[in-house]
């Protein structure tokens, strides 16, 4: 009888430490959840975030969610099952993204967002997001300086779904819209790639030959578009604006031959959303909902500077 | 077959009651409606006429200045704005000089006790007076994009209605009174070419 009371004792013994093993296991585990791989700034952004978790002593890796929602809630539900104590998440989608982080949030896993919002402010713990409409203010008053208030121009946009699209091209069209001899063409998504903002900018270039501005979402789309512009012979001619800081963009300033960008700080939202983690982990539970980080408009003036 | 013709017209008559008692909308067009229904001109004039006009928070550019160059900490912190994270911040100040040179919508001011200060009357955008004026709050609004709608609201004020009566009959000789944003760096150690968006002109 009392070995098999003390086998019960033990059973349960092992049963309540069993189940509260999971702290002492190990380090806390941190998911660095990114919109996509497809692109050096999202690299940029989940290496920096990954490698801010580890430095703070936390285990931490990469999930790429392929710019696709449901691969991000894929992603979700894995590294959910599998123990994960907080998400570093840069969502694909801003309506799309919300119920994969209530998910996390009902599992009791804090997500911070970093660099896109989410269109929900009681789902994240915090999100941490570039001051994309700032920015493009700053590069709409370079572009109606710079084109002396009139012209033809083109602007392409990056992913339809992603607030910070709307807000770039918010941010762009508050300024521009007020000047009414520049006159928009054409505006199309690029997808925030390259090569897509390289054939879109050649397909409209047939319908509209003569343009004076490009105005990019993004610095991967301006290199597109610089692209375009140089096969047909009107690099020269044409006047290119993008956004992100990207160092090709930054030397294609220094030859003159793209006018401006806006220079994000992906290191900067890495390094804060990392840093709220290791806050949430010690016990810090009240966090700004969403915090701004500041965009520099890069042009001719400044470029020595970067 | 009266009773059937009864029978009919009860079914039409709770038919028509039940299809005008409900209605569907989609839940997108609700959400959006909700978004739209915010008075943002409302409130913008509120902020301008009874905030921005009757803060008594504005600083000197002089004292301001100075406070920069001697504790450049103190300085951000009791008179910066910056929401977020930033290297810079944005300061409402006040000051006063003469105009010397008017070009493409900036004022050149020689300002007697911070030198050549420029007013730029035609580029008043962004969030310059909203986050100087330190009068919104973030936490304020659900969206960042409702949150810059503030700043548009504003700047429209300003750059429309403000801005043009103000200075209508403003000329280069004329001695003016001035206040509005501006931005400084952390690292800033230069004072020149500083410009100013204005939130207010007035002749003296």
């Amino acid at each position: 009888m009392k070995i098999k009371h003390l086998s019960l004792v033990i059973l349960t013994l092992i049963f309540v430490f069993g189940c509260s093993s999971k702290e002492k296991s190990g380090k806390p585990k941190i998911a660095v959840v990114v919109s996509t791989l497809n692109n050096p700034w999202f690299v940029m952004l989940a290496e920096s975030a990954a490698a801010n978790a580890k430095k703070l002593g936390y285990e931490a890796k990469i999930f790429d969610s392929q710019n696709n929602p449901a691969v991000e809630s894929d992603n979700f539900e894995n590294l959910i099952s599998s123990g994960y104590d907080a998400i570093l998440l840069n969502p694909t989608d801003s309506d799309g993204s919300i119920s994969n982080v209530l998910k996390a949030k009902t599992a009791g896993i804090p997500v911070f967002c970093m660099d896109r919002e989410i269109n929900a402010d009681d789902a994240a713990t915090s999100q941490i997001l570039s001051d994309n409409y700032s920015g493009c203010v700053a590069i709409g008053i370079e572009f109606v300086k710079e084109l002396k208030e009139k012209g033809n121009y083109v602007e392409i946009i990056g992913l339809v779904g992603d607030n910070n699209t709307w807000a770039r091209s918010g941010g762009f069209h508050s300024v521009v819209d007020k000047f009414p001899n520049l006159k928009m063409v054409a505006q199309q998504s690029g997808n925030f790639d390259r090569n897509k903002a390289m054939e879109v900018l050649e397909t409209i270039m047939q319908a509209n030959p003569n343009i004076d501005a490009v105005f990019c979402g993004n610095d991967a789309m301006a290199m597109g578009a610089f692209q375009a512009l140089q096969s047909a012979g009107k690099a020269n001619k044409v006047k290119i604006f993008g956004f992100d800081g990207a160092s090709d963009v930054i030397e294609k300033i220094r030859e003159k031959k793209i006018i401006a960008t806006g220079m994000q700080f992906p290191k900067v939202m890495a390094q804060t959303a990392a840093q709220y983690a290791d806050e949430y982990f010690k016990g810090r539970r009240t966090f700004p909902q969403r915090v701004p980080v500041e965009v520099e408009l890069i042009n001719a003036s400044n470029i020595k500077d970067y | 077959m009266k009773k059937i013709y009864i029978y009919i017209l009860v079914i039409l008559i709770v038919a028509l009651l039940g299809y005008k008692s409900v209605y569907f909308k989609k839940l997108s067009a609700v959400k959006n409606a909700q978004k739209e229904n915010f008075d943002f001109k409302a409130f913008v004039d509120s902020i301008y006429f009874k905030g921005i006009l009757k803060s008594k928070k504005n600083i000197a550019l002089t004292d301001l200045i100075s406070l920069v160059q001697t504790n450049s900490e103190m300085a951000f912190k009791e008179h910066g704005n910056r929401l977020g994270i930033g290297n810079s911040a944005f300061f409402m100040i006040e000051s006063t000089g003469k105009i010397f040179d008017i070009k493409d919508g900036v004022y050149t001011i020689a300002d007697k006790k911070n030198g050549i200060i420029y007013i730029d009357t035609k580029y008043i955008f962004g969030n310059a007076i909203r986050d100087a004026s330190g009068l919104v709050k973030l936490t304020d609004f659900k969206t960042n994009s409702q949150f810059n709608k503030v700043s548009e609201s504003l700047n429209d004020i300003i750059r429309n209605e403000v801005i043009p009566k103000a200075i209508k009959t403003i000329k280069i000789g004329d001695s003016i009174a001035f206040s509005g944003a501006i931005k400084l760096r952390k690292n800033q150690n230069l004072f020149k070419d500083i410009i100013v968006i204005p939130s207010q002109i007035k002749l003296q």
